[in-house]
């Protein structure tokens, strides 16, 4: 479906003196260095996949996601959607797709969020029974229908949003790219972003390639990610295998009602990483041992008051691939 | 098509939505006459004609080539300028339509909702401090016409070109203001080419920029006359050929090299 090959995006940067006579110097003669953005990514993801694209700022997400649109030409490789080029036939490849960058709208600003939908219409040739069927369901999913009227200038950031998706969405593409879909918005309206996500992918099998730095996104939208640094592929694979692999271990927190005995605390299926006074912390791994074989074992040597189970921390995952690409 | 329709359209509506940019576009258009027919006025005193063109005449050219300059409205060179330089190029390219063609349907939406607001004051105003400025004859103004909409054209294309310069660097600024700058000189919109030395003529005749404004504005003071009419229009179809060529050279050149500031 979508397929990269040995993609390269070099980018000529022009290195600025400081001083007067270092910026004559660059006026006459610029000292120019290459800089990579994208040196050689490849994958493929198939139809009906939610993947989430990671990578520190400045990693070069957005660059393959403006290669993936067609926007970018890539200095070398090859980027095929559908298995045609977005670079030599960009009007037919855009077709199937829906873009939204979080930063920027593509609705008109000074005109109502109606009148940005009406001229989707004749941009992508919807036809009226599938433009009528799909504002519908924009209308009852993200509850838009209220705003309608309003010039797009006058909607709050999350509004915009909505429009965004619903414009998006509106000419049925098979593949939406969502490039920080849910930046600057508050909790209630990520909710429903993420829930209009979720429905467009389950309800029409539409391709989805998310681009975030919110975890909570990842969590709760991507079954497989894609993480990407310094312009190369660092991790692709399905999310609870990267937790798996990466972050094995969970934590069990047990409060004591007093001071044990320093030749209870062994326990064989779990090692203690953590001791102050009475709160104790266990580390073991989901493989080994289950959490309530371990509590039971271990509350039957020690007086144990309160407990907690903690999961693998996604962002705790993900900052360490982002450390570990970054030193190697 | 209809989706250009829409374009054209919208930008209508968008025109007609800002009033306030109308007035002060008429306002400043109203100085812009003012000055310009008082000037010609000072300088035909005395004289009967230059270049067999009379006062009247020249008074009727300063007229309408105001009002051509308020209503020809070529926004394609800081649109895209514009749109390169804050990024929103990304959202235009991931649509399935032709991008130039937008930029076209944009600039004559603004072009013909100029007509209402801007050439129609204009006119009246002219017509009340001055004269009505009305063409030589009829046939004259039905040749006016089509010369008019192939000035728009090279207008537009040269705007375009200008405009696509963007795409490599950044800081369009200054080129945008000398291009206007010789369009303004050599279009002889200001003063026609004929009152310059005889060799700027010559040269002039090989550039495209007198076919801009002083063509039409010619033939409709009868500068021009009806039988050298159909060769002044096929001098304008024929530098429209030519720089609609360059547009599209240079176009499929901007395209590869598109940079997105700002993430």
């Amino acid at each position: 479906m979508i397929e990269l090959s040995n993609v390269v995006k070099e980018y000529t940067v022009i290195k600025k003196k400081s001083g007067l006579s270092g910026s004559i110097k660059s006026l006459f003669k610029p000292e120019k260095t290459i800089v990579r953005g994208v040196d050689g990514i490849s994958f493929r993801i198939e139809k009906g996949e939610m993947v989430g694209y990671l990578g520190p700022n400045g990693a070069g997400k957005s660059t393959t996601i403006k290669m993936l649109t067609g926007i970018l030409h890539p200095t070398s490789g090859t980027v095929r959607i559908g298995g045609i080029s977005p670079q030599e036939n960009r009007k037919s490849v855009v077709k199937q797709l829906g873009v939204v960058f979080g930063q920027r709208t593509q609705l008109y600003w000074d005109l109502r969020l109606g009148e940005s939908f009406e001229l989707l219409k004749r941009i992508y040739r919807i036809d009226e029974e599938t433009y009528q069927s799909n504002l519908e369901m924009m209308y009852e999913v993200l509850g838009i229908d209220q705003l309608i009227n309003t010039p797009v200038r006058q909607l709050s950031l999350g509004q915009r949003m909505k429009g965004d998706l619903a414009a998006a969405m509106l000419h049925s593409p098979s593949i939406l790219f969502l490039d920080e879909p849910t930046i600057g918005l508050d909790v209630e309206a990520k909710q429903n972003i993420r829930s209009f996500i979720r429905e467009m992918n389950a309800k029409r099998g539409t391709t989805i390639i998310l681009t975030t730095h919110d975890l909570d996104d990842v969590e709760q939208l991507c079954k497989r990610l894609i993480v990407i640094n310094h312009g190369k592929v660092v991790e692709d694979g399905p999310l609870s295998e990267l937790i798996l692999r990466m972050a094995p271990y969970r934590l069990l927190v047990l409060d004591l009602s007093e001071m044990p005995d320093p030749q209870t605390l062994h326990h064989h299926g779990a090692e203690l990483i953590k001791q102050e006074g009475l709160k104790l912390t266990y580390r073991f791994h989901k493989s080994d041992i289950s959490a309530s074989e371990l509590i039971s074992g271990l509350s039957a040597k020690l007086s144990v008051v309160d407990l907690g189970v903690k999961e693998p921390d996604i962002e705790d995952m993900i900052r360490e691939m982002y450390r570990s690409s970054s030193t190697a | 098509m209809s989706a250009y329709y829409y374009f054209f359209k919208m930008r209508i509506l968008t025109t007609l939505a800002y009033r306030f940019e109308v007035f002060t576009a008429v306002a400043s258009n109203a100085v812009m006459l003012l000055a310009t027919v008082f000037l010609w006025k000072a300088a035909y005193r005395g004289i009967g004609s230059v270049q067999e063109v009379s006062q009247h005449q020249m008074i009727v050219y300063a007229i309408l080539s105001v009002v051509m300059g308020a209503v020809l409205s070529v926004n394609v060179q800081d649109d895209m300028y514009y749109r390169v330089r804050e990024g929103h190029i990304a959202t235009d390219f991931i649509k399935p339509v032709q991008l130039l063609g937008m930029f076209l349907a944009e600039d004559l939406g603004t072009t013909v909702s100029a007509l209402v607001n801007r050439a129609v004051p204009l006119i009246l105003l002219a017509s009340i401090l001055f004269t009505p400025p009305l063409p030589v004859s009829l046939t004259a103004f039905l040749l006016f016409v089509p010369s008019l909409m192939l000035s728009f054209l090279l207008l537009w294309l040269m705007g375009a070109i200008v405009g696509m310069i963007s795409f490599w660097v950044l800081e369009l600024g200054n080129l945008g203001i000398v291009k206007d700058a010789i369009v303004r000189i050599l279009s002889g919109s200001l003063i026609p080419i004929w009152f310059f030395p005889d060799w700027m003529g010559t040269v002039s005749a090989y550039l495209p920029f007198q076919y801009m404004y002083q063509t039409p504005l010619s033939i409709y003071i009868g500068k021009i006359t009806h039988s050298q009419a159909g060769t002044a229009l096929a001098i304008q179809a024929a530098w429209i050929a030519v720089l609609a060529f360059i547009a599209y050279a240079v176009w499929q050149r901007a395209k590869r090299v598109t940079l997105i500031q700002g993430g």
